[in-house]
């Protein structure tokens, strides 16, 4: 199952919103009661990394499934924004994303490919545990309205960085009573033992490894090209002399 | 002063009033002539004017005359060959039919007095061919006019030349009339200058929009004009993009956009207002590695993944994506630096043994590791100088194309 994060943050240089969201799919293997089309069940879904509501962000999830789908155009209105069927076939799901007024009034499509059987052919699929495939993303806002940045600026989901100075922002308008709007966040979401874990730290330091071993290579070669320089001319001056 | 006392015509022969009866009549009678079925065909309507009298179907022609139809040879006047050829022929009275071939005439054919007539009014009107063609007895076009003066001028040319090399320059001889290409050429023209106002404008959106295309596709062509004026593109592709959003909601597929410029890269994403992070990313890495070569990019990737990294990282935060990005820039600088000592170290040795018969090669593919410089005062040549390892045993990874990690 892939899951993709985006988080939403504010840039700094560029004022920009993003918020990661996973999105996801898994596959669980049906019982053999059932009929040889409807042989996995899955769900795919799009959640908040660390299963924040998204419902602030996003109005409504439009999931596109193979046309030999009935109604393969499904709509979910509120979150949790996931999507549940059975089948046999592996093939592309389009999500579109449409957000609210004063979020983006341009919808945004993710791809996914279901994924149903695993990876190892020898593994035989067990009816307890399921197929995931989860890809972290994020979605970027580079010029959100005030409306929104006030509304979402203390938001799990969103990262606001810092604003310019001289910026301010408005105080959120408080919002419905909470216990009136349905629960929107995957936090007890039945399938949330399977949720990967999705850390930048593993990642930051790989990457640190590497950066430093790349500079300190490109120190090196410097320092071999002056000594090169140098030599080339020592020995023209001196072929000039003669 | 009526109308039909100018035309001739005999007053009052089709009365209103009988039309008018005519339709009504004849929707409560039967047909004849045709079966009813077959009037059914037609909705079961009749017209308001029958198209033929049905009276008149059944009725034969008069055979006064004895008709029979005979299986004839003929010859075609149009033919140069004198193929026969075998039809049948409509025989009156044992008489077969006179007269030529009744498709000749449509062959365009040219005869001795047509032609002297051409040349005789070309002279008088100085190879006018507009007015030419006005006063040319049988109707022929200005084309077909132009190609038998034409071609008869150039055959005479090559006939009289006294050698083929002679005449060869002759404009006549070098260039030949060609009719087919002259109409086309006449017939876009008129086609141009009969075009509507309409037709005009949709011309020039659909030239603008393909040029649109093709600068879009060459970026790199001009690094200057896309530092200069990224917001004329952005708004170019804003302009363009926006009407076709509405339609297709996907800023996913919009086609990658390839700045040479990061700035540039960072407008157009700008102008998506929304986007992910992952599509972003790559756009960056595609404006960084588009100043680089396709193997370039190769070494980098395979670099990357001996470091441990992966080529699209697993989490793309902003943080991990600029240390990424970073990262890339960073080998590519390193591969560029690899080049030039390579460079270097070619020049140096005719320099370093004073002997001038080696000439630098191209660099080749070397491992990450460069050879170390041989400063010693023996002669080394540059074959020597892969083979020897120098007491380092990253010789072996000469052969070898790929880096290792280890190798730092």
């Amino acid at each position: 199952m892939t899951n993709s994060s985006s988080s939403k943050k504010h840039g700094q240089d560029q004022p920009e919103l993003s918020g990661p969201t996973p999105k996801s799919h898994r596959t669980k293997m049906g019982k053999s009661e059932d009929t040889d089309k409807k042989s996995h069940k899955w769900t795919v879904y799009v959640r908040g990394a660390s299963n924040e509501d998204l419902g602030a962000i996003v109005k409504r999830a439009v999931f596109q499934l193979h046309s030999s789908f009935n109604n393969p155009t499904r709509v979910v209105e509120s979150p949790p924004f996931e999507l549940s069927e059975a089948g046999w076939g592996e093939f592309e799901i389009v999500i579109t994303l449409h957000f609210h007024s004063d979020v983006c009034d341009k919808p945004l499509n993710l791809y996914h490919h279901l994924k149903l059987y695993p990876e190892d052919e020898n593994s035989s699929m067990s009816t307890k545990k399921p197929v995931v495939v989860e890809l972290y993303d994020e979605i970027v806002f580079p010029d959100p309205s005030e409306a929104f940045l006030s509304r979402v600026q203390n938001h799990p989901a969103v990262n606001v960085p810092r604003l310019p100075p001289g910026v301010t922002l408005p105080p959120p308008i408080p919002v419905e009573d909470a216990s009136k709007r349905r629960k929107g966040d995957t936090k007890d979401h039945p399938l949330s033992q399977w949720f990967t874990n999705f850390s930048e730290a593993d990642e930051l330091l790989q990457l640190a490894a590497a950066r430093q071993q790349v500079q300190a290579h490109i120190a090196k070669l410097r320092r071999q090209i002056s000594l090169i320089d140098g030599q080339h001319h020592q020995y023209f001056k001196s072929s000039s002399d003669q | 002063m009526d109308a039909k006392d100018i035309l001739g015509l005999p007053k009052n022969s089709f009365p209103a009033l009988e039309k008018k009866s005519r339709p009504h009549k004849e929707s409560h009678r039967k047909p004849d002539g045709i079966s009813r079925e077959v009037y059914a065909l037609t909705g079961g309507v009749p017209p308001l004017m029958p198209s033929l009298d049905s009276s008149q179907l059944k009725k034969k022609p008069p055979s006064h005359e004895k008709i029979t139809w005979q299986w004839l040879p003929f010859t075609n006047s149009a033919r140069k060959d004198n193929l026969q050829l075998y039809h049948w022929v409509r025989v009156v009275n044992g008489v077969p039919p006179t007269g030529d071939y009744s498709f000749a005439k449509y062959n365009k054919m040219w005869t001795k007095e047509e032609t002297n007539q051409l040349f005789e009014l070309c002279e008088r009107f100085d190879l006018r061919f507009i007015i030419i063609a006005d006063r040319f007895p049988s109707s022929r076009t200005v084309e077909e006019l132009k190609d038998r003066y034409y071609s008869v001028s150039r055959a005479i040319l090559i006939a009289r030349a006294s050698s083929t090399g002679d005449v060869a320059t002759h404009p006549l001889v070098k260039e030949p009339y060609n009719v087919s290409q002259e109409i086309e050429r006449k017939r876009a023209l008129s086609m141009v200058l009969s075009q509507t106002r309409q037709q005009e404008r949709r011309d020039e959106e659909v030239l603008v929009e393909a040029k649109r295309i093709a600068e879009l596709r060459m970026p790199a062509k001009a690094v200057e004009e896309s530092q200069l004026a990224p917001s004329n593109a952005g708004a170019e592709v804003t302009g363009r993009a926006v009407p076709g959003e509405t339609a297709t909601p996907s800023n996913a597929q919009l086609p990658s956009i390839t700045f040479p410029d990061n700035a540039s890269t960072l407008a157009s994403l700008r102008i998506l207002r929304v986007y992910l992070r992952t599509y972003a990313l790559d756009q960056m890495v595609q404006a960084t590695s588009s100043s680089a070569g396709p193997r370039t990019v190769k070494r980098i990737e395979q670099t990357l993944l001996d470091l441990g990294v992966n080529l699209k990282p697993r989490v793309p935060t902003k943080a991990v994506c600029a240390e990424h990005l970073e990262l890339r820039k960073e080998m590519l600088t390193l591969l560029n630096l690899q080049k030039q000592v390579q460079y270097k170290e070619a020049e140096g040795s005719p320099f370093r043994d004073g002997s001038y018969n080696e000439a630098p090669g191209t660099p080749k593919d070397w491992t990450f590791i460069p050879d170390t410089m041989n400063f010693g005062g023996e002669r080394v040549s540059k074959k020597d100088q892969k083979r020897k390892g120098h007491g380092h045993p990253s010789s072996s990874a000469h052969k070898r194309p790929r880096k290792k990690a280890s190798e730092f």
